[in-house]
Order: C-alpha cells, then structure tokens, then sequence
C-alpha cells in the first residue's frame, strides 16, 4: 500500500513555516547564535526568537501550554492545514517528545527547592503524553493520540509507527512528527556529557567538536489513497521506506562501526523496495559530535560502499532539535524532493579523515532527486531510518 | 489481533515475580508497602546495577527473566512517567550547582527510553525497540504496537510497561493526583507470539475522550463477537463500577496508583482461571475519559 | 600522599556509586578503565572530571585528556599533586 505525505508543518531557528525554511536553506542563512534565555547566553543555540506570552498572542494558542505544546501546535496545525475534517476519516496524531512540558516543571521545581513554594497545578504540563494530547485537541484530532520518546529519533519513529497503523488499516491519515522546546534541563544536561561545541557546529568535519542544540517542531501528514479519494488532499511525496534497529552498544555513544545505523538503514531500504544506487539524497543525523559523525559515516560507506549519494546535515542550519529533528527533517526530505534540491552541509572544511566523505556544502539544484533518505539517532542506541519519493 | 501470551512476569508491591499464579497471595495494597524486589544481582551486573534507579533494576530484571536463546524481534516499552528518580536527581544536580561541572549519570538516565534502550543493551538485542509514553494509556499503545509487529511478521516480541513512585510525587497527592491510593511502582512484561499455547490477546482499544463508558464497551464487545455474559472476569480501574460480566474486580486495590498498573490487570487476566470460551475485560479509565479497552481470550 | 590516594579511592566510590566496594579492594596502580580494571566507563570519565572540580577545584576542559590522568589512582594522585 502506498503511504503519500499531504501535509508538512515546521518551525525552528530558521523559520517559523515551511516556506521560510525552505528561504533559509536556500540562502544558506543558519539560525544558530548566542542564546538570548538565562539559561542559554552561554551557548550557541537554535532558539525561536518568540517568548511563550508572543507564541500565544500571534498564533491564538491556549495560554498554559508548555513551550513544547506550543511548538508543536504551530508546526502540526501547518501541516494539518488545509486537510478536511471527515469522521469517515480515522485520523491519528503520533508526535514524538523528550521534553514534553519540562519548560514549565523545571521552573516550578526550583522555586520548590530555592524557596518552597511552589504551582503544582504547573507539574500538569510535564507529561510528554500531555503534549500531544494537547496537540491533537488544537487540531481535532481525537481517534487516535500516541506519544513516542526515543530522545533524537522519536519524529522518525512517529513518523514510522504512523505508517504502520495506515499499512495495518487502523488508521486512515495521522500526523506525525515529534516537537521540543529548549529548556535548562536540556541544556544543562548536554552540557554535563561535555558534547557542545561552543562554536558554530562543524557537521561531518574533521575539526568538529560538539552539537549545538535548537528547538523546534516539525510534522508530516501520511494518508492512503482510500483517505485521498475522501479528502481529496494533494500528494506532496511518497513515504516509502522506515526501519528502527538497536545498536546496544552504549547508552549515549554509538559503536565505532555503526552497526545499528548500518542495520537501519539497510532495513529501510528493504521496505521501500529500493537499492542504495536509487537513494538520491541522504539528510544524515549529523550531530557534528566527534562520535555520532564517525559512526554514521561509517554505516554510510557500510551500505553504499563506494558510490556514497550526496549528503548533509543541516544541524548547522537549525541546531539539534532532539525529538523533533527527526520531524523537521522530514520536511526538509520532502523540500529536497519538491524541489529538485540538495541542502548545504553548512560550515565545512575538511573531510574526516578516517572515512573521508564528502558532504554537499552548498546548496546545489539539480536535475532529479527521486529518493531521499533521512537519519534520525537517539540515546540508548535507538537507531531510525525514513525513506521519502516523489509522487 | 492475533497476539498469544507466551510468558508474562511482574515486579510490584505484591510477592509476584516468578509466581506462576499471581492470584495466590495476592493482598490490597496498603500505605506505605514497598516494591517486594528479587534480588537484582542476579539479573543484572554490578557494573550496570550500581547505576540503576529502581524503575530501571526492576524492568530489566523482568526482561531478562524472559529471555531465552531466540531473540526478541521486536521490544516495546511503555512508562506514563519515565525515570522519575533519575529526572528529579538531575533537576537538583543543576538547581544546586555550586562548580562548573554537572554529573551526567542522571541526565543520561533520565530520558523515558532508558528502559527500553537498557533493555536492548543487556541482551545484546539489535530488534526494534520503542517506548510509548502516553499518560494512562502508555501500556495499551505499547501493546497495540506489540500486536502491529505481529502483524508485520514478528515472531517474538517483547512488550513491557514500567513506572516509579518518587517521594516528590506525595507533594502533588492531593491537589493534583487526588487519589485514595498509596503512590507505588511497577513494571510488569510480556512476550507476545502470533500463536501457540496460552492467553490469547484478542483486541485492544483506545479512545481519548470516551463521554459514553457503556456504550464503548458494548460497541467493543459486539465488535470481536463477544456477548457480555462470556465474560468470566471484568478487571476495572478504581473510579469505576461497572456491573457487567460475571465478576468484577477493580485491580487498582492490588498495583496502588502508577500509570501503567493495566499492564499487572493483564498479567491479573492472564492467570485468570480458563474455563473453554469465556473471556476477560480489562477496562482502564484511570484518567477519566482516556479510555483503554482489552479483551483477553 | 598515600592520604589522598586513600580519600580518592572513597570519593571514586561515591562519586561512581560503586556499592559493593571498599577503599582496600581498589589497587593504587589498577587500572580503572576497561574490561581489565574496575570496568568503568565513558559515562564515569566525565563523572571524574566532576569529582576532580568539586572536591580539588581542577577543571578539565577536554574529556579525551581523561584517559591518560584517569588510568589509575597513582595517575590520579600525581595529577592532582601537580595541579592543585
């Protein structure tokens, strides 16, 4: 059965919709600078550049969402735009978080240990399923509504979980991405694994010491044809392939040969029903940390041998945006399809030496991009693959 | 669905793990009980353990009892609140910094997926591997995921739900959780076999904003061909009352209140006495409207 | 010297959660790291950076320095000597 994508919603540090992303890519113009938040003017971050109280205003969101709802209302209700609402239709959210409503819980929770007191009404914001829950009332959404939490690859797994339920018959149409909000958790929390880098990230670079991290939301619609012939949505791509596999090598490393990656990606490729020569474009996970680049380069070369496809990162343009990466880049994959264009790995230099690929470092239009391959790599050696087409 | 239990285990605050009937003693859950643990050291190496919230020791060990030479192809995992300890310590590393540096073993710890990913490390299991997290309902979507590889070709699937009590989670016992119920812990999991000896999971359903209980459950019923009197046994979730079937037990008397105890009533269901074709009802409204429905054969 | 190699050996313990160890049971030139030691791991490497900062105001600025400061408790003691 084929699974099509009708709908894609996105916001980070490069845009605040879809076709701000796609000006941002084009232009090469990254979003990542010294973070205005007390808790982030230490770092290069990704940050939207809209407190909660202006998120609210502008886009007439419920005031007492956490900045992770928010996020992913914004992105989710682009995508979920202009899609008919039909009961006939079994309509689904799967939306993947790591942060769900800690924005709100960490504040709370400090002024519980600083000074005593504290809203514990607040602490009702800080359940990933919370999130979505309000994602999907924002939208209408009411058959369905799961929560994926595989830190970095739950979009991914949203997205895979969600064509399933379509394959399966269970659902007719679901939107799938994952969103998370920049917060002191996180951000204390990555600074603990001595991962950053404190300059711009260097994806896929030799030099390259660290992540910057971002925020963000990022989400896709997937629909059968028997729900296209219903709500008669325009085809945007075709999700063709998705796989998850476990490295279980380390609970926040990946192993010097990326073999989960390795096995992920091959996984996908099987359900697309596609060869390594047919992918196109690879949109890699590309943290730029000295080992999650090296693993993954090594599961590329694993796969594609010597004819390796254009790829990138575009961690240099938006940041590490966790859970929702893996949702933003899928509309960056569908972007690429549409049209015709290889995103640039921006900030690169030298090759790593020891694999010595070379990533795409401007962004270049070409004749034809037919397959797009999308990485997505969490803690706990939680490895996913997703595999778009065109039409 | 199609979905055999194979093998089911549970750690909690009964005498249950490695029983092989958790009826027998089986007692109501009283205030301040604690986890009835197996000692860890024997599932789980030092090395590994020293690290370990008890969240973590406790759904590992289950998992580990499981296995056997034929490996899971597929694992999922479902907590409504994840590494609670883990979080909590880490929330206090940063808050009470004093030096520059910050300990990463919590923060490591503290992401929902820990569990499953723990898992997939110590068995050296390279399947797929998810954690669901929604809320109430965070077991039955890992078990409709478990029954979706199922029907993707799986042969041996891992499903499991675990979820940790935290002293900081008495603070919002009363304005917030408003339970009668001791906060406690649990994990409870299973492998799921498209076919073979025992229990057969038969369908499992979810709703979000379910107004109408009754006719829910009729409609579920009426759906998988199953009148209301075949059930020999409703399991049901504390603020209900239900009349239907022919015994009612609300399960939450035995688990306390975490969110993933429907996964111990499907354990409960499980070790149910069979009598040819009656059937078992699990109905989970512990949030009240988040509707979880599983009909066991 | 020997003092500090023995309230290192109790603060490694602490600051590693190793339960089921004492002081006596970690050797002053064992090696800490690897299958062959006490099987410590990447995680506890930058657990060390802490402990070095919090309890002797020593900051290590790049983890893969680790491995050489970090190979036993002598490594350790002398390093801390040479830092503080």
């Amino acid at each position: 059965m084929d699974i099509f994508v009708t709908g894609i919603g996105a916001i980070s540090c490069i845009g605040m919709n879809v076709e701000e992303h796609l000006s941002s890519l084009v232009q090469e113009k990254s979003g990542i600078k010294k973070g205005e938040r007390p808790f982030s003017t230490r770092f290069l971050v990704g940050e939207i550049p809209l407190t909660n109280e202006a998120i609210v205003a502008k886009y007439n969101l419920v005031a007492d969402y956490s900045r992770t709802s928010l996020l992913g209302c914004i992105a989710a209700s682009e995508a979920f735009a202009n899609h008919k609402r039909d009961k006939r239709i079994r309509t689904g959210l799967i939306s993947g978080t790591s942060v769900g409503g800690m924005d709100i819980s960490e504040v709370e929770y400090k002024s519980y240990l600083n000074l005593g007191q504290h809203n514990i009404q607040k602490y009702k914001a800080h359940s990933s399923g919370n999130s979505s829950e309000e994602i999907a009332a924002f939208l209408g959404i009411g058959d369905f509504v799961n929560t994926i939490s595989t830190a970095c690859s739950s979009a991914a797994n949203a997205i895979m979980m969600g064509a399933r339920m379509i394959q399966q018959g269970v659902l007719d149409r679901v939107v799938v991405g994952g969103t998370d909000a920049l917060t002191e958790f996180t951000i204390s929390g990555f600074r603990s694994l001595m991962i950053f880098d404190d300059q711009w990230c260097r994806p896929f670079d030799e030099t390259r010491k660290g992540l910057n991290l971002g925020e963000g939301a990022g989400y896709i619609v997937l629909e059968s044809q028997a729900s296209i012939d219903k709500s008669g949505a325009k085809k945007l791509a075709k999700l063709k392939g998705w796989s998850n596999a476990s490295d279980a090598y380390h609970q926040t490393a990946s192993s010097p040969n990326g073999y989960g990656a390795t096995l992920s990606i091959q996984e996908a490729l099987k359900v697309a029903k596609l060869q390594p020569s047919d992918i196109d474009y690879i949109n890699a996970h590309g943290t730029a940390t000295p080992n999650n680049d090296l693993s993954e380069s090594q599961a590329i070369i694993n796969v594609f041998g010597d004819q390796i496809p254009a790829f990138s990162s575009t961690k240099a343009f938006t940041g590490h945006t966790l859970a929702a990466a893996g949702g933003i880049e899928a509309v960056i994959s569908v972007l690429a399809i549409q049209n015709n264009t290889l995103f640039a790995n921006l900030n690169h230099s030298h090759v790593i030496e020891e694999t010595k690929l070379q990533p795409v470092v401007r962004t270049t239009k070409v004749d034809k991009i037919r397959n797009v391959l999308s990485n997505s790599f969490g803690f706990g050696g939680n490895n996913s693959t997703v595999i778009f087409g065109e039409v | 669905m199609k979905a055999v239990i194979h093998k089911i285990v549970s750690i909690n605050h009964q005498d249950c793990f490695g029983k092989s009937n958790v009826w027998e003693n089986l007692i109501p859950i009283q205030a301040g009980s604690a986890v009835v643990a197996p000692d860890y050291k024997e599932y789980i190496p030092a090395a590994s353990l020293r690290r370990f919230s008890p969240v973590l020791r406790m759904s590992l060990t289950a998992a580990q009892s499981l296995k056997t030479d034929e490996a899971f192809d597929s694992i999922s995992v479902g907590t409504s609140l994840g590494c609670l300890k883990d979080t909590e310590k880490f929330l206090q590393t940063f808050i009470q910094a004093t030096g520059d540096t910050l300990s990463p073993t919590a923060f490591i710890q503290s992401t929902h997926n820990t569990i499953a990913g723990a898992i997939s490390m110590a068995l050296g299991n390279h399947a797929y591997n998810m954690t669901h997290t929604q809320n109430s309902l965070s077991f039955e979507t890992a078990l409709i995921d478990g029954a979706i590889c199922l029907n993707d070709g799986k042969k041996n699937v891992l499903v499991g739900a675990a979820d940790e009590a935290i002293d900081f989670l008495e603070q919002l016992k009363e304005e917030m959780i408003q339970t009668a119920l001791p906060l406690t812990s649990g994990t409870t999991f299973l492998v799921l076999k498209p076919e073979g000896e025992g229990r057969k999971i038969i369908d499992c359903q979810i709703r979000f904003s379910c107004t109408d209980l009754d006719s829910e459950i009729a409609h579920f019923l009426e759906k998988n061909n199953v009148d209301p009197d075949q059930l020999a046994l409703v399991l049901q979730s504390n603020n209900l009352s239900l009349t239907l079937g022919k015994q009612q037990i609300n399960y939450e008397q035995f688990t306390g209140l975490y969110y993933t105890s429907s996964a111990f009533a499907l354990h409960l269901a499980n070790d149910f006495q069979k009598h040819s074709d009656d059937f078992v009802l699990i109905v989970n409204n512990q949030m009240n409207g988040k509707l979880g429905l599983t009909l066991i054969g | 010297m020997s003092n500090l190699k023995e309230t290192l050996k109790a603060q490694i313990i602490e600051q590693l959660s190793l339960e089921d160890l004492n002081p006596a049971d970690i050797q002053d030139d064992a090696p800490l790291f690897g299958g062959d030691g006490l099987g410590l791991d990447s995680i506890d490497a930058l657990e060390f950076i802490v402990l070095l900062e919090t309890h002797y105001g020593i900051r290590i600025a790049d983890p893969s320095q680790g491995r050489e400061i970090f190979y036993s408790v002598n490594t350790l003691a002398d390093y801390i000597e040479k830092n503080k």
